[in-house]
């Protein structure tokens, strides 16, 4: 029968409606059209509510003037918004400002460019320096390796020279005879006695 | 190549019989390619305890010392060769190592 509306067609309504009720409207609810009309409704004759056309007349002129003072006033602020805009982007100020703009992009992008420069110049010192340091170190590392090198081939050849030196006492066939007789006249020792003086004595007797 | 000691115990023989023992040793060894540089007696000394070797019961023995160059692979041969030999109680072979000691006394490092 009443249903609660809610939704955009309320706000319109909403102003002639009182604040804190709930807004309702007619709705076809248990009865359809062909459905015949209530007993207590029979002689029902619909009279909208009565106006009182002194009250109706000071209203209408009242919320005219106010519409009106209201739309003057929504109008002007709009007008305002407008010119600010316009201003902003064709007026006096704006040249000066895009002038002073572009000064300053300039001077900015100068000072950049100087910057780069003046870092260039500096990255190509130190890469400079870099290199010959590179190229240095290289060089050391060649010539240590050159002298270890020859310092590995001058031990090697002492001892080759040593190893020869001794070769000529080696054992061969032709002196293993006298060798072997050599070795069994001659017993070698090897223990030794130490005493808490430190002195070593070695005539130990052989079993 | 590396270099070895043969550090050897024949039995208590006469001294022809041992020059003998001691040259059919060297001769083996310079067959299988090794470079003996010295031969060393250590006398003939009582054993520390008696030892059994191919039948027979040994309380002394000559100790000889045979230094050499060999490749290793000769090793197990050598080896086998002188536990057959009848003469020789006891072979031993150890390496002998250039590097010199790095603390100057024995014991654990601190």
């Amino acid at each position: 029968m009443f249903r609660v509306i809610s939704g955009r067609s309320v706000q319109a309504a909403r102003l002639l409606a009182p604040r804190n009720a709930v807004l309702v409207e007619a709705v076809r609810g248990r009865k359809s059209r062909t459905d015949p009309v209530a007993k207590s409704k029979v002689g029902r004759i619909k009279v909208p509510p009565p106006v009182d056309p002194v009250e109706m007349l000071v209203l209408k002129e009242r919320y005219s003037e106010y519409e009106l003072i209201m739309r003057a006033l929504r109008l002007e602020f709009k007008e305002e918004v407008l010119r600010k805009k316009y201003e902003e982007e064709t007026g006096s100020q704006a040249e000066e400002r895009a002038r002073q703009e572009e000064e300053e992009h300039r001077a900015l992008i100068n000072w950049n460019d100087e910057e780069n420069l003046r870092m260039l110049k500096a990255r190509i010192l130190r890469v400079q320096k870099e290199e010959e340091e590179a190229e240095r170190k290289k060089m050391e590392a060649a010539i240590q390796r050159e002298q270890q090198l020859e310092e590995s081939i001058r031990l090697r050849e002492k001892e080759i020279l040593q190893l020869q030196e001794e070769a000529k006492n080696f054992i061969t066939l032709e002196n293993l005879d006298q060798r072997i007789e050599d070795a069994l006249d001659n017993p070698k020792n090897y223990n030794f006695a130490v005493d808490k003086e430190g002195k070593v004595v070695k005539r130990t007797v052989l079993q | 190549m590396p270099r070895y000691e043969l550090a050897l115990i024949l039995k208590a023989m006469q001294r022809p019989e041992t020059a003998a023992a001691l040259r059919r040793t060297v001769e083996t060894l310079m067959e299988r390619g090794a470079v003996v540089r010295d031969l060393e007696n250590l006398g003939q000394r009582l054993l520390p305890y008696k030892m059994t070797k191919h039948n027979q019961r040994h309380s002394t023995g000559a100790y000889f010392l045979v230094d050499f160059y060999a490749a290793p692979s000769i090793l197990d041969g050598l080896l086998d060769h002188l536990h057959r030999d009848v003469d020789v109680v006891r072979p031993a072979v150890l390496r002998k190592d250039e590097r010199a000691p790095d603390s100057s006394c024995c014991g654990p490092p601190p």
